[in-house]
């Protein structure tokens, strides 16, 4: 008896334990308010290659890679097996598998295994052009993601943003993790405020290369070549496509003043939603469809104002903070992000959709053009905090914002894009 | 001709020469774009407004054939979020109104500019309200509406780089081309 009770013990807790993380797997969800994280630990270990001899070589950045996206998942703590770093917290799971290099095809069997019991939670195929393998990496550590919180994460989607280069202002696109940044237009003009269809196939962005003043145009980051959405008479500023496709919020000065209107998906049959001598821009749509947020001047300075989706209802977001500009509502429906004006520049704030619960969540340098991750868990911004302006994401925890290489060109206006492919994976 | 009936002439000429630049740019407009959104809404050819975004400058018959350029009239210059004239940019507006009223054949785009602490699409909307404002104010002032446009460059393209009250104050302008 005295020997094999701490056996038996050992197997209950065994058994207890691998029940635990199951349940986890299956049940348990992390908390998913917008931007709100707790980091679970997790330990990534290298993925054995297999197939062609170069494997081997894209396997350690394969490892690099997911280590990445589960880091910036923003619901994991990584720790790497390949790294010597003392393991700090009893991990919950184990990520790993293979990854088989043949011809030109990637294939990557991955894994998931609960710790310590190593019992398999998930197990997937995943396969691509071996030219496209960081895209299987993203869609393994998405699934990943998927497994412990309910809800896909974000590595497989785009960014689009403008790059500066002179007093020239193009529209780029590159990974979410920064990789691959690449132009979208060569017009030698100013492009501004890009921003994604619904099904993450077109961008709209204003732009100068008209020849005029600013106009509305719409293109597909495959085929870059841009049409002319809203080119009325004075400004034509900041399209977002409705979250059904069916139309377009924008500004436009063609009564005479700076008005939010709908517009159809084409561009036409221009419907005005709001009525002020002052100025009014910077339409949002809610997830929903049933409200737009937007920027008024009407009680002074810039504030930031909801409506309904007709134009009616209208009242202001919050009276916490003055000077706000820049409304981006979470996908998740429940927090909108906007800028405050300081003395240096700006600083973003988040609130709920109500107004209520206003918190700064970012301060020092100059922020601006906040836009959310498709999970509502993250923000882009541009800032110029460490002297140049550039790229940031922040994940809402407090921790200090990162910033994307984009070799060190000078980078504002971030859009990220819906999850790519997420339609035909589920 | 009496003045009112002149300045009715010409406005209804401005008119009819925008309506008809806007159809002959219509038939212009390149072919379909791809899909847009996840329905299967398809921005086709977008089919209203496109004029440009600028104002067409028609021609006015028997103006004053003046030797003033757009090089003799002043830059105007305003207070930080404010798009109104005030006493210093109405005296260098009404010396650009006489100059325009003695030279009906000078035509200018009045382009509107922020300084870099607004967010880029207020200052679009803020830099167009200041050409507007000047615009308005010269029109008051007996300037004919066809001798002028007008045009927001927001903060996009600044006067003077810098990062302190000098060089903003320099670029919140309403220049004229």
């Amino acid at each position: 008896m005295r020997r094999r009770a701490p056996i038996a013990t050992l197997l209950t807790l065994f058994a207890v334990t691998a029940f635990a993380c199951t349940a986890l797997a299956d049940d348990v969800r992390l908390e998913t308010r917008s931007g709100a994280s707790s980091r679970m630990p997790l330990r990534v270990t290298s993925l054995t290659p297999a197939g062609d001899r170069e494997a081997g070589t894209t396997s350690v950045q394969a490892d690099e890679v997911l280590a990445a996206d589960l880091q910036h998942s923003a619901s994991f703590d990584v720790a790497r097996a390949w790294l010597a770093a003392p393991q700090t917290a009893t991990p919950v799971a184990e990520v790993g598998g293979k990854w088989t290099l043949r011809g030109s095809t990637i294939r990557l069997s991955g894994e998931v295994r609960e710790y310590p019991g190593k019992q398999v939670i998930l197990a997937k195929e995943y396969s691509g052009p071996a030219s496209k393998w960081r895209d299987v990496v993203h869609r393994f550590a998405d699934d990943v993601v998927l497994q412990f919180t309910g809800e896909p994460g974000i590595a497989a989607s785009r960014i689009a943003f403008i790059v500066q280069d002179g007093r020239n202002k193009e529209l780029w696109v590159m990974d979410s993790d920064g990789w691959d940044p690449r132009p979208l237009t060569a017009d030698r003009s100013v492009a501004q405020s890009p921003s994604w269809s619904p099904d993450g196939s077109l961008l709209l962005f204003t732009s100068y290369r008209g020849g005029g003043g600013p106009q509305i145009w719409v293109l597909s980051p495959e085929t870059r070549k841009p049409f002319l959405m809203s080119g009325r008479q004075g400004l034509n500023t900041g399209g977002m496509y409705a979250p059904d496709g069916s139309g377009i919020v924008c500004t436009l000065g063609m009564d005479g003043n700076a008005e939010v209107y709908r517009l159809d998906a084409r561009g036409g049959a221009p419907q005005r939603l709001t009525s002020h001598r002052g100025i009014d821009t910077s339409p949002c749509w809610a997830p929903t469809g049933r409200e737009i947020a937007f920027t008024s001047d009407r009680s002074g300075v810039p504030q930031v104002h909801v409506m309904d989706a007709d134009g009616g209802n209208v009242r202001r977001l919050t009276y916490d903070v003055s000077y706000t500009d820049s409304p981006a509502w979470s996908p998740r429906g429940d927090r909108i992000a906007f800028v405050v004006r300081t003395d240096a520049g700006f600083d973003i704030w988040t609130c709920r959709s109500d107004g209520s619960n206003t918190t700064r969540v970012v301060a020092g340098g100059s922020n601006e053009n906040p836009r959310w991750s498709p999970d509502g868990r993250h923000l882009i911004f541009s800032s110029d905090r460490d002297g140049t302006r550039s790229l940031w994401v922040t994940d809402l925890d407090g921790a200090a914002p990162r910033k994307l290489d984009i070799g060190g060109r000078k980078a504002m206006s971030p859009a990220w894009s819906p999850r790519m492919g997420a339609t035909s994976a589920r | 001709m009496h003045p009112t009936l002149l300045r009715t002439t010409v406005l209804v000429t401005a008119v009819l020469a925008m309506f008809a630049v806007g159809c002959a740019k219509k038939g212009a407009v390149p072919a379909t774009p791809p899909p847009a959104g996840n329905t299967t809404t398809t921005p086709t050819t977008p089919n209203s407004g496109n004029t440009g975004g600028t104002t067409t400058n028609p021609t006015t018959p028997g103006g004053t054939q003046g030797t003033a350029t757009v090089a003799d009239l002043k830059t105007i210059f305003f207070a930080l979020d404010s798009y109104s004239i005030d006493g210093s940019a109405q005296a260098d507006l009404d010396a650009n109104a006489k100059l325009l009223r003695a030279n009906t054949n000078l035509r200018v785009t009045i382009e509107g500019h922020c300084d870099e602490r607004g967010t880029v699409e207020y200052n679009l909307a803020l830099g167009q309200k200041r050409a507007d404002a000047v615009r308005d104010y010269l029109l008051n002032a007996g300037v004919t509406a066809g001798q002028i446009a007008t045009l927001t460059k927001g903060k996009e393209f600044p006067a003077v780089d810098g990062h302190d009250e000098a060089a903003w104050a320099k670029n919140r302008r309403a220049e004229f081309k």
